[in-house]
């Protein structure tokens, strides 16, 4: 086991892409094995690809991707502008509402984080915002999108984890609420001791308001839609992400009019490249998930974590530290992948329920790509707005101090994460 | 060749994507009626592994595949070109043994059905080294351009883009 992770390392340092330094050190393991066939590490890609839940990966994809073509994407930025920019640090707000509602919509912090740092980043700037101030707003709001349902990160951990996604789902809504809060109160205190506003915002009348929220309904319902479609468990996620496909082609075509064949054949080619990006690594984990559930790597960390623990809160605080010093350096899929056979046993026997735990450990492991010395929300928010990473450094504190006390809100009041799903499964 | 391999992955990609949406949302709405279509989600999922490989074919030749740049991002283009063209070497003989074993097992998974709807499993498992040859096929054209522009400072390497490259690529 020790052989595997050095490789996996060594691959990692010289840069080679994540899914094929986990393909090789995973493979080296039926390689070297004396009882297990070489071909059973097919056998393990294959079978990855034959479940079920994984099928809602491509479909909340390429709705991200076809919502992006026809205007949602649009919609949701102009409400979200009427709504707040008004306020202190109001760009920073419209940033930190438009997460929460994209993360209703696509499922990946780092899409998100790129798409506002393009269309909010400049206009930041231009009215007086330090680059580090937008950028650490920009990449950190976008922490939302991780809990927000659908997102990829708790459906790979359902499926890795043998959790319930419906629960999962269910269970992110209001921690990502909160995020949205806690986020913005923080953007509200550095911008009024600095005196951000936006210069033409004024506060929105009833009618305006309500005009932008009309427009965007069908961006807006969507969340919701998906939410009560899954709900009730007559459909699965999968499915439900199969609808999300055909209601953005509806949107797009029938009611917004703003779709055309060219622009959905352009959202399904940037969708298999995603697709094909995230299998990959997916696929190839099979061989590494095995051999460490084969060498019952689990049980050897839960002995050692068990040893000096008996508080299961505690033993969470600590796996949820670990997760946090792992996620600064490498890639949140990844952790998800390999480290959720891990720790979900663990968590599951000293009695934390793994809903929880999945919360916790999805806003974990998402924040490492957004803190150095790794960071992919990071180098893209950073490079797109020109930003020296140690402003922005400087600049995420506030957040930061934000995000770590909503952490402990959620670690210590279970009820927070827990009662939604407990009160419609 | 390369070129028709190209245009065949992405036509071949998004034909994939549409039919498994289709397929498992028409399964869904049967299911809802009364009348469930057991092979449709079967054959969704089937077609699943296809569409991840030809998708990650895709995303190779795009360079797309996410790597950790952080102890090489400091080195100049001509070190970190021979790194990644050693690392191709490495990828092309891990992959060319995923396709011997891959078509061993399809061999013996001749056999064996899949779910309830009478295909056979070999047509899963099959995916595994036809991907790979896929990959294979990516890996030495893009190994064969970056070579090809070895003197240009700025040009792409194998598997990832150029510093100036990936920032054209989000904007």
């Amino acid at each position: 086991m020790i052989y595997l992770g050095i490789v996996f390392l060594l691959l990692l340092v010289l840069g080679a892409p994540v899914a094929f330094a986990i393909g090789i050190s995973g493979f080296l393991f039926f390689l070297m094995s004396d009882v297990m066939p070489t071909s059973i590490g097919v056998q393990k890609i294959a079978s990855v690809s034959q479940s079920f839940p994984l099928l809602a990966v491509p479909f909340f994809v390429f709705a991200g991707h076809l919502m992006n073509e026809s205007g949602i994407t649009e919609r949701l930025f102009r409400f979200s502008k009427v709504a707040v920019s008004w306020m202190s640090g109001g760009l920073a707000q419209v940033s930190i509402i438009l997460s929460t509602l994209m993360g209703g919509v696509s499922g990946s912090a780092v899409a998100d984080a790129a798409m506002e740092a393009r269309i909010l980043g400049p206009t930041m700037i231009e009215n007086g915002y330090s680059r580090g101030y937008s950028a650490a707003v920009i990449a950190l709001s976008s922490l939302i999108t991780a809990t927000i349902p659908p997102s990829l990160g708790l459906i790979l951990y359902g499926y890795v984890g043998n959790v319930s996604i419906g629960r999962l789902f269910l269970a992110g809504i209001v921690p990502g609420l909160l995020m949205m809060v806690f986020l913005m109160c923080a953007a509200y205190l550095v911008a009024k001791k600095r005196n951000y506003v936006d210069r033409d915002a004024k506060r929105p009348d009833m009618r305006t308001f309500f005009h932008a929220l009309y427009e965007a309904k069908w961006a807006l319902a969507f969340p919701v839609l998906l939410v009560v479609a899954i709900r009730g468990g007559v459909f699965t996620p999968s499915e439900v992400g199969s609808f999300a496909v055909v209601y953005a082609l509806v949107i797009g075509f029938v009611v917004h009019g703003d779709l055309t064949l060219d622009k959905v054949w352009r959202a399904a080619t940037h969708a298999v490249q995603d697709i094909g990006m995230i299998m990959l690594i997916i696929l190839f984990s099979g061989m590494i998930g095995f051999a460490i559930i084969f060498e019952q790597v689990p049980q050897s960390i839960a002995a050692a974590l068990l040893a000096g623990m008996s508080s299961p809160v505690a033993i969470v605080a600590t796996i949820l530290l670990m997760l946090f010093i792992a996620g600064l350096f490498v890639e949140s899929t990844v952790l998800v992948l390999l480290l959720t056979p891990i720790f979900v046993p663990i968590v599951k026997q000293v009695g934390f329920d793994p809903v929880h735990f999945g919360i916790l450990m999805m806003t974990i492991v998402t924040l490492g790509s957004m803190t150095p010395p790794v960071g992919v929300a990071m180098y893209t928010v950073c490079s797109l707005i020109n930003c020296r990473i140690e402003d922005y450094v400087r600049e995420s504190a506030p957040f930061l101090v934000a995000i770590i006390a909503l952490v402990l809100l959620l670690l210590f009041v279970p009820q927070l994460v827990l009662f939604l799903p407990n009160l419609v499964f | 060749m390369n070129n028709v391999l190209k245009r065949f992955e992405l036509v071949c990609g998004v034909i994939l994507l549409g039919l498994i949406v289709f397929l498992v949302f028409i399964a869904a709405i049967m299911r809802t009626f009364g009348h469930p279509l057991i092979w449709s989600v079967d054959l969704a999922q089937l077609l699943f592994i296809w569409l991840c490989f030809v998708g990650a074919s895709r995303a190779l030749r795009a360079r797309a595949h996410l790597g950790m740049d952080i102890a090489i991002r400091h080195l100049g283009h001509r070190s970190r070109l021979i790194i990644e063209l050693l690392l191709a070497v490495l990828f092309i003989a891990f992959l060319a043994i995923l396709t011997v074993e891959g078509v061993n097992l399809t061999l013996l998974n001749r056999e064996r059905l899949f779910g309830d709807s009478g295909l056979s499993y070999a047509y899963v498992t099959i995916a595994v080294p036809f991907g790979s040859l896929l990959l294979v096929a990516s890996i030495l054209s893009n190994a064969m351009e970056a070579w090809k522009q070895r003197n240009a400072p700025a040009a792409d390497l194998v598997f990832s883009q150029s510093e100036n490259a990936s920032e054209q690529a989000l904007l």
